[in-house]
């Protein structure tokens, strides 16, 4: 990176004044897995949150009274609560063994000085400050640590306490055992574990808002093809930003 | 009340006029409440044959007495069959008949008498010390002599268990529970508010039968009576799984025995026998009679929130909030947000597309 001026306060494609060429490629950005990962994971956790909420405060009651007999209503809906969660369980899993296969841009590794510089390059950039934040074809490393924190840490804090809770009639039971010995992390009674679930649930919706909103603005402002890409797979980038991936890519190999 | 000789259990019964038949159906009374199978009363039968009646001294530090007062209203066994045949109960501030200097000399007798051998049972938590003083001593330095030549100690109720009531937030009295200054010695937690008397009467027979603690779960209560969740043993679960809850406690809803979960009910996170064993000999328990449960077996219980709502606890307060109420702010609060960034995005992007043109031109 020769151009590390400090830029103009606001830049949103992050090439500066400087005249460079403007051709266009397309690059292979997210691929398959990773997309079906996505879908998948937007899919379990509208799910989860729907059928959440209304176990937390069921917002309407089954519609044949008298009798418990005629309805199942919330018997349902925790059904496909857990079943979303066995769905979002495996996903994840799932993802986290692609951090280590899959492209570079599927991969994150916050144990750098630099991914922390960069983060914080990219926090003064979205404050409109003057900022060193270079152009990133994938994620910066501001939305890489996003992941981490709700995708990764938030996930696995749903699992453990909800697991504990969908174990929790049998505490007996290995699995009951198991995670009621996790549980004691949050608190080890069943209310502070879920507090912890109800909490962490609507931190999810602070990031879905938040991580709609800058997908838009990316694509808005760079006119890069962002949304599309989480469909295709492919953006379409300065031919020079690819090329200097392409290295990049290549010095995570030998790496 | 000190006692030279050690009659076994079943001599004391005989002694107090119970016939052989009374004392069998006794002990497969108690073999039930321990949750033992019907093929293991002998067990507990050859228990009270062979072993003397254990010494046992019951302190009362920052409590309520309820969990005493609830002890004697025990009916399997009945409490007097307890206190007089199975235990022998060495000190008792609310059941002695001595008091003053007399009762206390009678503790001081007890615990080099009976060193080792006795069990400690505790009610209530531990306070600053100048909070309490009994016989101008003050409960910490009192229960830590009691705890030296203890077997075991029983930790009866929630304040002596969590906290409890005196511990709940202020906390002015710097209530802390028992296992503060129990290191080496088994504790049975058998947390409540009361516990259930048939509970209480359970683990101390439980103790004379097998002379060990019973098997305890993760939080050190013991599983025969605090493996399952109200929630999953309510006789209101069939309406909470079908949907239909109770939206106030004198509609419709209520009146056909509807779930309280909306009424602020925390049987989903209240490990208890209430709904199995029930209150007041097998008769009724809370929510049988129409009032959410409030959980008084659990960590935390009176700074989990108001009874009548729903919370969720902030971790490491003893603040709880609404979470979908809560939730829903901050959403909004985010939304807001981005709206404003997304304007100020709008404006700084106009304003550099224009100066570029500028300087291109
Ligand atoms: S009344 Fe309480 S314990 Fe019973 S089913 Fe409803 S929520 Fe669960």
């Amino acid at each position: 990176m020769s151009e590390q001026k400090a830029r103009s306060t606001f830049d949103p494609s992050g090439v500066g004044t400087n005249k460079r060429s403007k051709e266009l490629g397309k690059i292979y950005v997210w691929e398959l897995p990773v997309r079906i990962f996505h879908w998948l994971n937007v899919v379990a956790i509208v799910v989860l949150m729907i059928t959440g909420i209304y176990i937390a405060n069921p917002f309407v009651s089954a519609s044949i009274p008298e009798d418990a007999y005629y309805s199942f209503l919330m018997g349902w809906v925790r059904y496909i609560h857990f079943f979303a969660a066995f769905l979002f369980t495996a996903n994840l899993l799932f993802r986290l063994y692609w951090v280590y296969k899959g492209n570079t841009f599927a991969k994150s590794n916050p144990f750098r000085i630099s991914f922390w510089k960069e983060t914080w390059e990219t926090i003064k950039h979205y404050l409109f400050l003057p900022n060193k934040k270079k152009h990133y074809i994938g994620h910066n490393t501001l939305a890489q640590l996003s992941y981490w924190i709700f995708i990764g840490l938030g996930s696995i804090i749903m699992m453990f306490t909800g697991f504990y809770l969908f174990f929790e009639p049998q505490l007996a039971s290995f699995f009951g055992g198991f995670f009621s010995k996790l549980g004691l992390i949050f608190g080890g009674n069943s209310f502070s574990i879920r507090s912890w679930h109800h909490l962490v649930a609507w931190g999810y919706m602070v990031f879905m808002v938040v991580h709609i909103y800058m997908a838009f603005r990316e694509d808005w402002l760079s006119r890069n093809g962002t949304m599309s890409s989480i469909v295709t797979g492919y953006k379409t980038e300065k031919e020079e930003d690819i090329e200097e991936k392409g290295k990049q890519a290549e010095g995570d190999k030998s790496a | 009340m000190l006692k030279t000789k050690q009659a076994t259990v079943y001599e004391e019964a005989l002694a107090r006029g119970f016939s052989r038949r009374d004392f069998l159906k006794m002990c497969t009374t108690l073999a039930a409440t321990m949750g033992l199978s019907f093929k293991d009363t002998d067990k507990v039968v050859h228990a009270m044959e062979s072993n003397s009646r254990i010494p046992v001294i019951w302190l009362e530090l920052q409590s309520c007495s309820g969990c005493s007062e609830s002890f004697i209203r025990s009916t399997h066994p009945k409490a007097e069959s307890v206190l007089l045949e199975m235990i022998s109960l060495e000190y008792s501030e609310v059941l002695s008949a001595a008091a003053g200097h007399q009762l206390e000399e009678a503790m001081a007798n007890v615990l080099q008498q009976y060193s080792g051998e006795y069990v400690l049972v505790v009610e209530g938590s531990v306070s600053d010390d100048e909070f309490i003083t009994i016989g101008g001593r003050s409960a910490k330095s009192i229960l830590e002599e009691a705890v030296k030549g203890a077997k075991m100690v029983i930790s009866y109720g929630s304040c002596a268990s969590w906290g409890g009531i005196p511990a709940a937030n202020p906390n002015p009295t710097n209530g802390v529970p028992i296992t503060k200054f129990i290191k080496d010695k088994p504790v049975i937690l058998v947390p409540g508010c009361p516990p259930i008397a048939e509970v209480m009467t359970g683990v101390i027979a439980h103790i004379i039968t097998f002379g060990e603690i019973p098997e305890l779960d993760h939080l050190g209560r013991p599983k025969a009576f605090y493996r399952h969740r109200i929630h999953d043993k309510c006789n209101r679960r069939a309406y909470f799984d079908a949907g239909l809850f109770a939206e106030s406690f004198d509609d419709v809803g209520a009146k056909q025995g509807y779930c309280l979960y909306k009424l602020g009910c925390v049987g989903p996170t209240t490990f208890s026998s209430c709904a199995e064993m029930r209150w007041n000999g097998g008769t009724s328990y809370p929510i049988q009679s129409g009032n959410p449960c409030i959980g008084c077996t659990e960590k935390g219980f009176w700074d989990n929130g108001p009874f009548y709502t729903r919370r969720a606890k902030i971790p490491g307060t003893q603040t709880t909030i609404n979470p979908e109420k809560v939730g829903l702010a901050v959403t909004g609060a985010t939304l807001a947000g981005v709206a404003v960034h997304a304007g100020v995005t709008a404006v700084v992007k106009k304003k550099n597309e224009s100066s570029e043109e500028r300087g291109e031109s």
